[in-house]
């Protein structure tokens, strides 16, 4: 039987090309020199080099943090290229003049871009190893007034917003790794939604990582004003190569009054082979601030990919009645890592948070959920629920819960609750007695286990999920 | 910073300075290297910081200003005056009597028969030196733990408890440490060999003459072979001023059973750390904590439960009350080795404050590492019910009634489950005294 | 119903089955046709649930010997889904909660993949809810079990309702009904005895494996075989469950035993 579910793991990654685009790549190695290069070449206010050169300075005196859960070799920051973009051939007016290499590497993705991408509803901002190639859907979202856009073209159109926001959820000191994206990020998405705007469709955006041994450091921002809501789909994959890459991305959410952020994300990058031997190292830092009264930051996430993942999507839940969820489930197999949970900072009174996470453990692989809660003295009658379960496939692997919760106000109302269940084999034998193969049977069962996390996507996104748990999960059975 | 720094080695420096003069070297060879061995750690080691992850919340740097020295011998003539910390049961149990970390013969009350052996470690050493060297500090690692090193280091003497195979205690055995003299360091230090299916109750029992300032640094080693049952009440009834350092290790071979429970009242800065390996098959351990503190209290608790081999079940319950400025800590870990197979293992913790001051930090953890395995845990914090509240007020009764009723029932569900009668009266009596709010 | 004409739907012969290096199963011989219902009984251990496993094709099992065919077709060389799809129900004895997995999404996957397999027209989700209700007022079953997750939760007697379901949905050859009978009280009984009298035919046939009399009051057995130590030692028409009811099972090891001595002088 083990064998049987070693095979219904294995699965070959299918996104595994790479597209041949003569990029304009930096020479390895940080200093502040390639910094200035970087902010000149990009073309930017003397704030925002100086912003990146204070982000310098402070990941200049930190050191990587220890205390995760997840063991890689060190990472050679001098070895890494930190700007690479594709050479524009010249300045593209359509969608028809984007490179046609590139367009077939997103058909190749499945990225309902183009025609599709308006059957789809889907506006979608590409970013190719961190420069934005072609915006959709631009002009329909300007016609209320939304802003989605490049961070990079941001910065040179609504310099006053990127500035206000930039680095107001997460410091450029905050940790580590967010303070060698705010020295480095290279692009990204922005997006603002004006008052008591709802964006009138789904917000989605591509990261592909492709030329071998560059870094990416992407950088988003969102803010919502009063009363506006906005819902942000994130996909993510990479081709293959031997050598780790790290990815190292910062995500900032602006909740104004009565405001709503809905970000999800369906992450699949390499995730190395079976042996253990490359893919990604994902190191990002997102966090949501609740800023407003009632405003509301809602994260989910799928976690397929990547060899190691290293990410707690958080929620500063300032404003009075502001709402902070996080819904995540984590997939690791043959050798990958993921130490993965969120952090609930309850600052306002009458805030409220929901965690719910599950963690697929197969292989050798190892999956942690880590997690705080904090009620602050200020927050009165605060709420969490937490729900974490693991599932484990095999004997080899994993599954830790470390939830940390601290509690400062004695109204407080902190629940969390942790299972650990398998797919036995009694469960699949049940199900072949009723005629349902093994193959079948596991991808219900390990939908059925996610089925919390997958309704909170939106429709189309949750089929591309339950796709992604079944190619990582099945495979061909005997 | 750096003056924390200091002070933090001057707290270990001048405790292992009297370290010569207190600790006179005794005539049997292993003890005198295990003591060495120690205090070689102590001096590698240095005091914990909130900078440390298993001391985030625990700042000892008020303990590290109180290098005590070790008391001097209680006046005899007023033995008499401690008996009231006796049970009431007091002619059916038996007892060995450590006062600010001496042995005191006169009060203790042991049997004399070979049924089981116990006595304190000096008395035991020659008659039973195989099965005590076999034993002591064998489980209790000192290596990289500064508190346990000291502890090793310093010991004089030690509660000693071996139970003969198949031997099963109706009695319980007390284990009583008095703590009299303001501004003095204790040691105190248990070793419980329970062999194959013997059984007893062991009651590990800490109670104050006055508001005292003093340390004390424990440390409990228990062993239990196949099939052994052993019954462990832990009540730290400290002064409030008092600081209690404790660590607390059971090994669990096949089938055997460890049902503890942990009381924690006392006091101003207590640590509680505790491991259980369940070493063999089908071990089982429950545990129960109920720590009930209020004024500037802290009360940390640290368990480690590790399910190394198959069929193990554990169970545990942690509750924690905080009045006034109080704050709980409760870190509770549950391992489950890879093998450790068909393992059960389920965790709760539940705490409770009482005021707008009191805070709690907990930290369940669950790392699992083999896949056929029914694991839970749960943790909340928070008020009383309000249902529960209204639903009493419903029937009539006034809501500070209601309150009192429903915290005293809070905690009464651990203290339910400890089956020496005077010991169960006492502890409802500390508890319903102490959750009565006007 | 016994009509010596009907075909033979299943073949045991000199059946032996392990688990774990044990020897369960030491030589089962078994006939059934088409029509007909086979009471196997027998004390705890003797071998009656491995051997209803074993037909089921349970992977703990290893056959070590014999052969058993089903349909004119060797059964012990297909995989369990292949053999549920071929007509073999086996009702669990203990019926396996799956957590997450709705209760109506399983039985209409179990139900659409066996009409695939016979060349038969699946039903869409609301089709297939009329047609479950159907089903269900048969077992007198309430609406809510199908929202719920598979059996998780489910008093005994609502999981043994919930395996006759699935037969009445699966509609099998042969439906072996592994201790149905065991944990349901006398109103459930009825119930679930009344829905299996419903789905017999002259085309299927039904092996009720049970330690006790009880079950057979309501659904009457053509055969009763009693099984011990792994073999089939007595078989005999109804009424001998009745006699070992009032006997107990020692009376037919000493009724054996006798014969043995018999025949070894």
């Amino acid at each position: 039987m083990s064998a049987l579910l070693q095979n219904l793991v294995n699965q070959p990654y299918k996104h595994g090309f790479v597209t041949e685009i003569e990029s304009d790549i930096a020479p390895k190695g940080l200093n502040e020199e390639i910094i200035r290069m970087i902010s000149a070449k990009k073309n930017e206010p003397d704030w925002l080099l100086s912003f990146r050169l204070r982000a310098y300075e402070k990941w200049l005196s930190m050191t990587e943090p220890q205390w995760q859960n997840v063991k890689y070799p060190k990472i050679d920051f001098q070895d890494i290229s930190y700007y690479s973009a594709p050479k524009p051939k010249k300045k593209l007016a359509s969608m028809d003049e984007v490179d046609p290499e590139l367009l077939r590497t997103f058909e190749k993705l499945g990225v309902p871009l183009h025609e599709r991408a308006a059957l789809a509803g889907v506006a979608v901002d590409v970013i190719f190893d961190s420069v934005s190639v072609a915006t959709t859907f631009k002009e329909k979202l300007a016609e209320v007034g939304i802003i989605f856009c490049s961070i990079s073209e941001a910065v040179q159109n609504y310099p006053e917003l990127v500035q206000k926001y930039l680095g107001s959820v997460v410091p450029v000191g905050d940790n580590f790794y967010a303070a060698l994206n705010s020295a480095v990020f290279t692009d990204g998405s922005f997006c603002y939604i004006p008052e008591g705007v709802k964006c009138p469709m789904d917000l989605s955006t591509y990261f592909r990582i492709n030329t071998e041994g560059s870094g990416q450091f992407e950088r988003t921002l969102i803010i919502a004003e009063n009363g506006a809501s906005v819902s942000y789909l994130e996909g993510c994959t990479a081709p293959r190569f031997d050598t780790n890459q790290l990815h190292a991305a910062v995500v900032e959410l602006v909740a104004l009054d009565n405001a709503e952020i809905k970000y999800s994300t369906v992450q699949n990058w390499y995730a190395g082979d079976e042996k253990g031997i490359g893919g990604i190292y994902n190191f990002v830092t997102k966090r949501g601030l609740a800023k407003g009264i009632n405003s509301r930051i809602s994260w989910t996430q799928v976690e397929t990919g990547s060899a190691i993942t290293w990410k707690y999507p958080s929620c500063i839940l300032r404003g009075e009645n502001s709402v902070g969820e996080f819904y995540s489930v984590a997939v690791t197999n043959n050798y990958q890592q993921a130490d993965t949970g969120t952090k609930m900072i309850h600052i306002g009174k009458n805030t409220r948070s929901t965690i719910v996470s599950k963690g697929i453990s197969a292989g050798h692989s190892n999956s942690s959920y880590r997690g705080l809660v904090r009620i602050a003295p200020t927050a009165e009658n605060a709420r969490n629920y937490s729900q974490c379960d693991s599932m484990l496939i095999g004997d080899q692997c994993g599954a830790n819960t470390f939830p940390y919760i601290q509690v400062h106000n004695n109204t407080a109302v902190v629940e969390h609750e942790a299972s650990t269940s398998k797919i036995g084999e009694d469960q699949l034998f049940y199900f072949a007695q009723r005629g349902i193969g093994a193959e079948e049977a596991v991808s219900m069962i390990i939908n059925g286990f996610c089925k919390e996390v997958f309704q909170q996507l939106p429709m189309e996104f949750a089929v591309e999920a339950t796709k992604l748990l079944s190619f990582k999960l099945e495979g061909s059975v005997g | 910073m750096t003056l924390m720094t200091l002070s933090n080695n001057d707290y270990i420096n001048s405790l292992v300075e009297r370290w010569g003069s207190y600790s006179n070297s005794t005539n049997v060879a292993w003890l005198n290297q295990l003591r060495s061995e120690a205090l070689h750690c102590v001096n590698k080691l240095r005091m914990p910081t909130t900078h440390m992850e298993a001391w985030r919340f625990t700042d000892l740097s008020s303990l590290a200003k109180l290098s005590f020295p070790e008391a001097l011998l209680f006046p005899r003539d007023q033995l008499s005056e401690l008996a009231r910390f006796f049970l009431s049961e007091s002619e059916s149990e038996y007892r060995l009597v450590f006062i600010d970390g001496h042995y005191v013969a006169e009060l203790s009350q042991i049997d004399s028969s070979e049924k089981i052996i116990q006595g304190n470690l000096s008395s035991l050493i020659l008659s039973h030196n195989q099965i005590i060297s076999s034993h002591l500090g064998k489980l209790a690692e000192f290596q990289d733990d500064l508190f346990t090193a000291l502890n090793t280091a310093f010991i004089q003497d030690c509660a000693c408890v071996i139970l003969p195979r198949n031997v099963s205690i109706a009695r319980p055995i007390h284990l009583l440490f008095i703590s009299t003299q303001s501004e003095t360091t204790s040691y105190p230090r248990c070793l419980v060999v329970a062999e194959s299916g013997s059984h007893a109750t062991i009651i590990e029992d800490y109670v104050a003459t006055n508001e005292n300032v003093y340390v004390t640094h424990s440390v409990a080693e228990f062993f239990l072979a196949d099939s052994a049952k052993i019954n462990h009440y832990r009540i730290q009834r400290d002064s409030n001023q008092a600081f209690h350092i404790a660590n607390h290790v059971v090994s669990l071979s096949a089938s055997s059973y460890y049902a503890g429970v942990n009381i924690t009242f006392g006091a101003q800065i207590s640590r509680f750390s505790q491991r259980i390996e369940l070493g063999g098959e089908g071990a089982e351990c429950s545990i129960e904590g109920f720590t009930l503190i209020t004024g500037q209290q802290l009360a940390d608790t640290h368990t480690f439960i590790d399910h190394m081999k198959p069929q193990g079940k554990s169970r545990q319950i942690h509750k924690c009350i905080a009045d006034g400025s109080a704050h709980g800590v409760f870190n509770g870990a549950v391992m489950v080795r890879p093998h450790a197979q068909q393992t059960d293992s389920a965790q709760m913790s539940r705490s409770l404050l009482l005021t707008d001051k009191a805070r709690i930090d907990a930290k369940p953890q669950l790392e699992i590492f083999a896949d056929n395995v029914k694991c839970s845990h749960g943790a909340t914090v928070g008020q009383l019910n309000k249902e529960e509240i209204f639903y009493l007020r419903s029937r009539g009764i006034s809501e500070s009634v209601a309150r009192n009723l429903l915290t005293y029932a809070f905690g009464g569900e651990v203290i339910e489950h400890i089956a020496v009668p005077s010991l169960k009266a006492q502890l409802e009596e500390t508890v319903l005294l102490r959750t009565q709010i006007a | 119903m016994i009509d010596q004409n009907s075909k033979t739907l299943l073949e045991v012969r000199d059946l032996h089955a392990k688990v774990s290096d044990v020897e369960i199963l030491k030589g089962v011989n078994l006939t059934v046709k088409c029509g007909e219902i086979h009471a196997i009984m027998g004390l705890n251990g003797s071998g009656k649930s491995t051997f209803a496993k074993v037909l089921a094709g349970h992977p703990g099992y290893q056959v070590t010997a014999g052969s058993v065919s089903f349909d004119n077709q060797d059964l012990l060389s297909l995989e369990p889904e292949v053999r549920s799809r071929n007509g073999i129900f086996l009702a669990f004895q203990y019926p396996i909660e799956i957590p997450g997995v709705a209760n109506s999404q399983f039985l209409r996957l179990a139900y659409n993949t066996n009409q695939l397999s016979r060349g038969k027209e699946e039903l869409d989700p609301l089709e297939f809810d009329d047609f479950v209700r159907e089903k269900m007022q048969l077992l007198e079953m309430n609406v809510d079990f199908l929202d719920r997750s598979v059996n998780e939760g489910f008093s005994g007697g609502e999981k043994k309702r919930n395996e006759i379901l699935q037969m009445a949905l699966l509609e099998p050859k042969l439906a072996i009904l592994d201790e149905t009978d065991s944990g349901l009280d006398i109103d459930a009984l009825r119930i679930v005895a009344s829905g299996v009298n419903k789905l017999t035919n002259k085309d299927n046939a039904i092996i009720l494996v049970t330690h006790y009399q009880r079950l057979l009051d309501y659904i009457v057995p053509d055969y009763v075989h009693i099984m011990e130590s792994g073999r089939i030692i007595k078989t005999s028409g109804k009424d001998l469950a009745k006699e070992l009811e009032v006997h107990g099972y020692d009376w037919i090891k000493a009724d054996q035993l006798a014969k043995s001595t018999e025949s070894s002088i």
